[in-house]
């Protein structure tokens, strides 16, 4: 009973921290425009195109994402082979990527002055890639998790009983990893839907989000009535997916012991065309952009590379560092407390949605409505950082509580440990890789500080993000070369971020905590 | 580790709470030389706190959005396409420009700092391969030999993108000026979200395949100082066109409600001073409007427009608005 009652507490801190950075801004914002928006704007004929369109567009990239990205994964998850390890965590690396600069890698490739000769710009095809680089990483990091999650003994004894390799997948491997991919594919149609994501870039503005329009109304016209209807309109759609989603996933969770298949060579050649396939694959649409970047700065030759040793760098550098770790240590609390909370509700788990559905432009004028006085403040943007970042760690161990099978806990209890003491040495060993990779993830979104240019920013406290963005602002040569540069600095510090986060590689084994 | 980060992050705003401070709102692109703010400081006894709060357009919205509490003393950044609108919310209080020699260029209320133009650009090197004369009107950009060819910023998300079409509807006419727009998108003109975009990703001279930018007059001179080997030339060029040139022109204002009179207005001052406006061209790439100011000798390969089609500033805030919506119409929603 005492558990219950102190998780109920757990969840004041998120509720608390969402209302004051979320929700009651964005109530701001709406009480400032009124309820004088104007009747014919759902009645536009481009603005349901662009609905419909980002819908579209959105599922699209789900259904290839999960086409490419679950075999991918199998693969990448069932054989062993050297780099293994650093691969699984080079996959968070696009989403570090400043989408300007993430542009610059595709049109490097696929642009008129593209190395291979393939000029995509203004095609459909450009737009797909663009959304398949952000969001393959995520499915195939889900799908592998799930993957590994796969009692190896169910596998045996399916295989025992004659299963076919795609028979076992289907009838054993499938069911496992419905609710990850469930879970990355509302995220990535969420980002799809309501971002404003490379895709847009690419594409011109003939491709915008409605976001886009959003963005233009609050931020260009102060039509504050409008943008809220439109607001309200993106989160009611969104947020029923994200409700959509929590249900399944809790319903899907199987709780078990497992004892993953370990991943073993590949041998026959039919197994090694797969790998290298694979890898191929995951080259072609993740690494490639980031490659033509780092290849780019590369070239650009040792002055460029000075850029390194100015001032404003390094203390960018030193600034990245200072407010990564403090948006994570912030993200690691809240993250935490809200997983835990949310185990008994539904709409909690839903809840930890909210930052992706919400509006960003509209939460960051409303934050400047509500808290003027702190708008410039220090504090303000680390909890702007710390409410895009922290639902992955809620996501993560969420879905990893759903797995601890509740006996053990239970078993704890009887035989004498008090509940805290039951939370540490049982639950916690089996939630800690689940948590680190839900701050790795929360680590990428910080560094890649998707909204960062809506917040109110001062010189001293720029970022290597905004540097970047500072850079490109800019004509000339050497701006680019610089901005490259330093896109491939902030690359670097990213991966030592990953690899520090997610160390010891792998998960924890049962016997850590015995 | 985390702990020393949050205390010492927390002691530091704290004492810079006790110290006179002089909060300057700016645009993004504010730049000058840190050893000049630093003599202001000395010299004024006030810490400088600049804020920058995105584009110039977002900026003068959340100066608009929190006039009851004003988040800053000083305004730096506003220019004749939104000082209308500025002054028709009343977030801006009249300021007196210094003393002194009378300058190039001026805004009503406020004071002006800089100036410069935004027009179309060019890549020399493609329109050389591809031997292919230069317009010379913006009507020819809608033939078919210029298919394809031009590149805009959204009017609804970019000032150089709101300044060109003011340039178009000014220089053109009003009806003209949606007719020409409507061929040009027939024409295949592409639409980017601002100019880093347009720049970085559409222009031939960067990534894309387009020859022709919306930009400012000084990029070519921009492009030299920032070449990596040392050009006679720029390798780009303005294309100074009737109907396609904008003069925009910045200025410095007190807050309405702002705090710390004194210093503000020592700060507008301190903006208008030999040093600042010597240091302001290779920072900002606009132009001093303070008579007699040595240039860098890499303006001289920007060719200066001699004309140019700018509304007034009242004209500006009355109808951009709905020059905005009907721009969109025209040019992004026509089809659907």
């Amino acid at each position: 009973m005492r558990a219950v009652f102190s998780r109920q507490a757990l969840a004041l801190l998120p509720l608390a921290f969402l209302t004051l950075m979320a929700l009651a801004p964005l109530a701001r914002l709406l009480y400032e425009g009124g309820s004088g928006f104007s009747a014919n704007l759902f009645q536009d004929d481009y603005l349901r195109w662009r609905l419909l369109w980002s819908l579209t567009q959105a599922v699209v990239t789900c259904v290839l994402a999960l086409a490419i990205g679950l075999p991918l994964a199998w693969v990448l998850t069932r054989f062993a082979f050297p780099g293994r390890a650093l691969i699984l965590r080079l996959l968070l690396l696009p989403f570090v990527m400043p989408t300007l600069v993430a542009a610059l890698g595709v049109l490097a490739l696929f642009g008129p002055h593209g190395v291979t000769g393939l000029n995509l710009q203004d095609t459909p095809w450009l737009l797909l890639y663009g959304n398949l680089f952000y969001n393959l990483p995520l499915v195939i990091r889900a799908a592998s998790e799930a993957l590994a999650s796969v009692p190896a003994s169910r596998l045996a004894a399916a295989r025992t009983l004659g299963c076919t390799a795609w028979r076992a997948f289907w009838r054993v491997e499938w069911p496992v990893a419905r609710p990850w991919l469930a879970s990355a594919l509302c995220l990535v149609f969420l980002y799809c839907f309501s971002g404003f994501g490379l895709a847009l870039l690419l594409g011109g503005q003939r491709y915008a989000t409605v976001e886009v329009e959003i963005y233009s109304l609050v931020a260009y016209e102060l039509n504050l009535a409008d943008a809220g209807a439109l607001a309200l309109l993106l989160l009611c759609l969104s947020g029923g997916v994200a409700f959509g989603y929590a249900w399944l996933e809790r319903r899907l969770a199987t709780p078990g012991k497992v004892e993953p298949l370990p991943p073993r060579p590949a041998v026959t050649l039919a197994e090694r065309t797969l790998l290298a396939g694979a890898l191929a694959l995951l080259a072609l649409f993740a690494a490639a952009p980031l490659l033509a970047v780092a290849g780019r700065a590369l070239s650009a030759g040792v002055e460029a590379w000075a850029v390194l040793g100015e001032g404003d760098t390094l203390a960018a550098l030193a600034n990245t560092l200072r407010f990564s770790a403090l948006a994570l240590t912030l993200a690691a609390v809240l993250g935490l407390a809200h997983a835990l909370a949310a185990q008994r509700w539904l709409w909690l788990r839903a809840a930890a949605f909210l930052p992706f559905v919400l509006s960003p432009v509209c939460v960051a004028f409303g934050l400047l409505l509500l808290y003027p006085g702190w708008s410039a403040s220090l504090t303000l943007l680390l909890g702007a950082y710390a409410l895009l970042a922290y639902p992955f760690v809620t996501k993560s161990v969420a879905a990893a509580l759903d797995g601890v099978p509740p006996q053990w806990p239970q078993a704890a209890r009887t035989l004498g440990a008090s509940a805290p003491r039951a939370f540490v040495r049982v639950v916690w060993p089996l939630l800690q890789p689940a948590f680190r990779r839900g701050l790795a993830f929360a680590a990428a979104t910080a560094l890649g500080e998707f909204a960062v240019t809506l917040f109110l920013s001062r010189p001293e406290w720029t970022t290597l993000t905004t540097l970047i963005y500072q850079r490109l602002g800019r004509p000339g040569a050497a701006n680019l070369d610089a901005a490259l540069v330093l896109s491939s600095v902030l690359m670097l510090f990213a991966v030592s971020a990953f690899v520090i986060i997610e160390w010891p590689g792998r998960p924890a084994k049962d016997s850590d905590h015995a | 580790m985390f702990k020393k980060v949050l205390w010492l992050a927390l002691c530091t705003s704290a004492l810079g709470a006790q110290a006179a401070e002089l909060r300057v709102l700016t645009h993004s692109s504010f730049a000058l030389s840190k050893e000049l703010l630093a003599g202001f400081e000395q010299q004024s006894g006030v810490k400088v706190v600049v804020i920058k709060a995105g584009d110039a357009g977002e900026m003068v919205n959340k100066l608009i959005l929190t006039r009851a509490n004003p988040i800053a003393d000083v305004v730096y950044g506003i220019d004749n396409t939104l000082l209308g609108k500025a002054q028709q919310a009343g977030v801006l209080e009249p300021t007196a420009s210094p003393a002194g020699a009378a300058v190039k260029q001026t805004l009503p209320g406020m004071v002006s700092v800089d100036y410069g133009y935004v027009t179309l650009n060019y890549d020399k090197a493609w329109f050389a391969r591809q031997k292919l004369a230069l317009p010379t009107s913006l009507d020819e950009l809608t033939r078919p030999a210029y298919k394809n060819l031009v590149v805009v910023e959204n009017p609804a998300t970019s000032s150089p993108g709101l300044a060109f079409l003011l340039a178009t509807v000014k220089g053109l006419g009003e009806e003209p000026a949606f007719a020409w727009w409507g061929k040009l998108r027939d024409n295949g003109v592409k639409v980017a979200k601002g100019w880093s975009e347009a720049y970085y990703t559409d222009f031939s001279k960067n990534g894309g395949s387009r020859p022709i930018v919306v930009s400012y007059a000084t990029s070519p001179a921009a492009e030299v100082f920032y070449s990596k080997e040392k050009l006679a030339e720029a390798p780009t060029g303005n294309l100074l066109l009737k109907g396609g040139v904008f003069q925009q022109v910045e200025g410095v204002a007190l807050v309405k409600g702002g705090g710390q009179k004194q210093a503000a207005q020592q700060f507008v001052d301190f903006l208008r001073s030999g040093a600042v406006q010597a240091d302001l061209p290779t920072q900002m790439w606009m132009y001093p409007v303070l008579p007699g100011v040595k240039l860098n000798p890499v303006f001289a390969l920007a060719q200066q427009p001699t004309a140019h089609d700018t509304p007034d500033s009242r004209a500006i805030a009355a109808k951009s608005a709905g020059w905005v919506s009907r721009w969109t119409r025209v040019v992004l929603k026509s089809g659907y």
